[in-house]
């Protein structure tokens, strides 16, 4: 059982910085996601975790432990990787076995544990095979059984489900995070999915250009995000964010007014609001555009609404209907507001 | 060429009737440029291989001398089963040839997955070539010199001191034989060693970090990934050189001359000795012939055994 501290953990390639700044606690048996858009550091961080990369600055530390200088092998550490990297020469009960091979798992537990472990993941059937023989899915799972088998300190998961389709990802999913419950296993795992992060996440690390932007638990990334980024990137469809001013206590944009938001008087900011936070009005309304596309989906209707120049979301009633370039008011709701600084996107509360 | 008359089909390219000409005579020869490229080629490798392979074909079915050819029917390949130096020639080449490719080919693995990784290897894979880059000969030659002729490598050993008088090279069959695989490992282990770095390099490199967590050090790696993974390269690289080493005639020429006692004489320098020292060139055919086979039925069933395993 581990706890991981990563402190100003950082990694350049020369002139190039892949991650820098990091500064993370992970408790014992928690799940925590790496979370950000392509080529923001998260597999550098996690690979630094591994021992597969050292760290330019800082320190990696597992239960008070400094592990900068141990290598990748004696970490205990197990990683699936986005490429699954199973032996393409061994059946996927050679892949299995090969850690515990490796780790002198006496012989006559060997088969015992391999089978428990394929159990789990509902591979049994294909333990003779070769992994050029499987689906995705079925390799993805023999990646993770591989990596339960010996039942390490750490678990690491690169963007484990990225090559599956959207209802195998779910499937394994849930099978993930029953595992990680069951095994009582620290667990960091990397996604750019917000949905993935949100529904897997004891905490949610999110993360652009090589640092950390946020760290909370799903609710807190979601009702109080720190910045624009982090708002803009998380919900689906993500945030309205309309950049403005306050004056006399009104925030207005082209279209937009708003009143009651005192605290900022003066100030270039931007208003975040999410679309479920959005009203179809009748009346007097903060908005006032025209529709310009509605997307009914069945159990909701997306509207989309054009001020000034702008596209606001709203996730309306799934009864409504209105017509193209028809005016619309649109109403927010008055506690549910964010308002970020104009210049940083830092969050103004 | 110009592609302008070529594209251009608009009414204004289409005006003069000098423009339509040069745009099918360019057509013929745009059919025609691949073919003409490839020609020397062709020509060349039809003529130093084919012709003069179906040649020493029918020559092997005739007695040979320096007067007209008398056909013999398969008496030269019957002749050819009872000679001892003919079976000699095949052992000496058999032993000299798998040990020199034994040996080469485990030290190009070992240094080749030493070095993949290494930055340095990667930038100066070309300097490993120098050894292939010299002439044969002149590498034959270089050995000759330093062990048996102008003994350069007895009169250091003496100077330091680890030997009294001169080594006999010359007079032990395997001294001669250490030397010819000595020469021949030399000049051919970067050969192997490139192919195998290139191969190495091209694997995926996750894998081999998935088995460093897994537990494995750089050792079992290599054993138990790496190289099941490189067995076809291996089994090319394998022919390539076999077909090579079972065709060795340079340095057993200059350095040996297939002494002492017929012990390093290859099949190449039976066959040579037969046509150009006995001028018995049809029986001389019917060795080459011999060889040509065995090598095929060889190369055949290494290739099969590899590609098979490999892939299920
Ligand atoms: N070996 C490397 N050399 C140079 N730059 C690298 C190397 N590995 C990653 N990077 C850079 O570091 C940044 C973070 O990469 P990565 O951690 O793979 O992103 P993510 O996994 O979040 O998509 C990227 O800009 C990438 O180009
Ligand atoms: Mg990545």
């Amino acid at each position: 059982m581990a706890r991981i501290e990563l402190q100003n953990v950082e990694k350049r390639w020369g002139a190039v910085v892949g991650v820098r700044d990091v500064d993370l606690d992970i408790a014992d048996e928690e799940l925590v996601v790496f979370l950000g858009p392509s080529g923001c550091g998260k597999t550098t961080t996690m690979r630094m975790i591994a021992g597969l990369e050292d760290p330019s600055e800082g320190e990696i530390r597992m239960d008070g432990e400094v592990m900068n200088e141990v290598d990748a092998r004696d970490r205990d550490v197990a990683m699936v990787f986005q490429g699954y990297a199973l032996y393409p020469n061994m059946t996927i009960y050679e892949n299995i076995r090969f850690p515990l091979r490796m780790r002198d798992v006496p012989k006559a537990d060997q088969d015992r544990l391999i089978r428990e472990a394929a159990a789990m993941v509902e591979l049994e059937d294909y333990l003779d095979r070769k992994p050029g023989a499987l689906s995705g899915g079925q390799r993805q799972r023999a990646a993770l059984a591989r990596a339960i088998v010996r039942k390490p300190q750490v678990f690491l998961m690169d963007e484990p489900l990225s090559n599956l389709d959207a209802k195998l990802r779910q499937a394994m999913r849930v099978q993930i995070k029953h595992l990680q419950r069951q095994l009582r296993i620290t667990t960091v795992y990397v996604t750019h999915d917000q949905i993935e992060a949100m529904t897997l996440a004891d905490r949610i690390v999110v993360m652009a250009g090589g640092s950390i932007q946020q760290i909370g638990t799903p609710d807190q990334i979601y009702r109080d995000p720190a910045n624009t980024f982090v708002a803009g990137f998380i919900g689906s469809p993500p945030m309205n964010l309309i950049e403005g001013r306050v004056e006399g206590g009104t925030f207005s944009a082209p279209g937009i007014s708003v009143p009651g938001l005192s605290h900022a008087e003066g100030r270039a900011v931007t208003l975040g609001v999410r679309p479920e936070d959005c009203h179809v009005a009748e009346g007097a309304a903060h908005l006032t555009g025209h529709v310009y596309g509605i997307e009914p989906t069945g159990d909701m209707t997306y509207l989309t609404v054009k001020a000034g120049d702008k596209l606001i979301e709203v996730k309306a009633d799934r009864d409504f209907r209105a017509d193209l370039d028809t005016p619309q008011g649109v109403t927010f709701d008055m506690d549910r507001l964010y308002l970020f600084a104009g210049e940083s996107g830092e969050r103004i509360r | 060429m110009t592609d302008t008359p070529l594209r251009d089909v608009g009414p204004a390219a289409a005006a003069g009737p000098a423009s339509q000409i040069r745009r099918r005579r360019s057509r013929r020869m745009k059919a025609l440029f691949p073919y003409l490229l490839v020609a020397p080629a062709v020509i060349y490798l039809l003529g130093i291989t084919l012709y003069p392979g179906i040649y020493a074909i029918i020559q092997s079915f005739h007695a040979v001398k320096f007067g007209p050819w008398q056909p013999v029917g398969f008496d030269n390949y019957v002749r050819l089963m009872g000679d001892y130096q003919f079976w000699g020639a095949l052992w000496n080449t058999f032993v000299i040839g798998s040990i020199s490719l034994t040996l080469q080919c485990v030290l190009a693995l070992i240094l080749a997955f030493y070095a993949y990784r290494d930055p340095w290897v990667q930038g100066w894979r070309i300097v490993f070539l120098v050894p292939m880059l010299f002439m044969p000969s002149a590498v034959a030659f270089i050995y000759k010199l330093s062990f048996l002729d102008a003994r350069v490598f007895s009169d250091l050993l003496q100077r330091i001191g680890l030997i009294d008088g001169n080594l006999a090279i010359q007079s032990s069959v395997w001294g001669s034989r250490a030397l010819l695989i000595l020469a021949d490992v030399w000049q051919w282990t970067p050969f192997l060693f490139i192919i195998f770095v290139a191969a190495l390099q091209g694997q995926d490199e996750e894998v081999e970090e998935a088995a460093r967590l897994d537990g494995a050090s750089w050792f079992s790696i290599f054993w138990n990934i790496s190289l099941p993974l490189m067995k076809p390269v291996i089994a090319v690289a394998l022919i390539l050189r076999g077909i090579d080493i079972t065709t060795m005639f340079t340095n057993v020429f200059i350095i040996t001359k297939g002494g002492p006692a017929f012990g390093t004489e290859t099949i190449s320098y039976f066959i040579y000795r037969t046509g150009f020292k006995f001028f018995n060139f049809g029986y001389a055919s019917a060795a080459s012939v011999v060889m040509l086979i065995l090598t095929i039925i060889i190369a055949q069933v290494v290739v099969k055994r590899a590609f098979v395993s490999a892939r299920n």
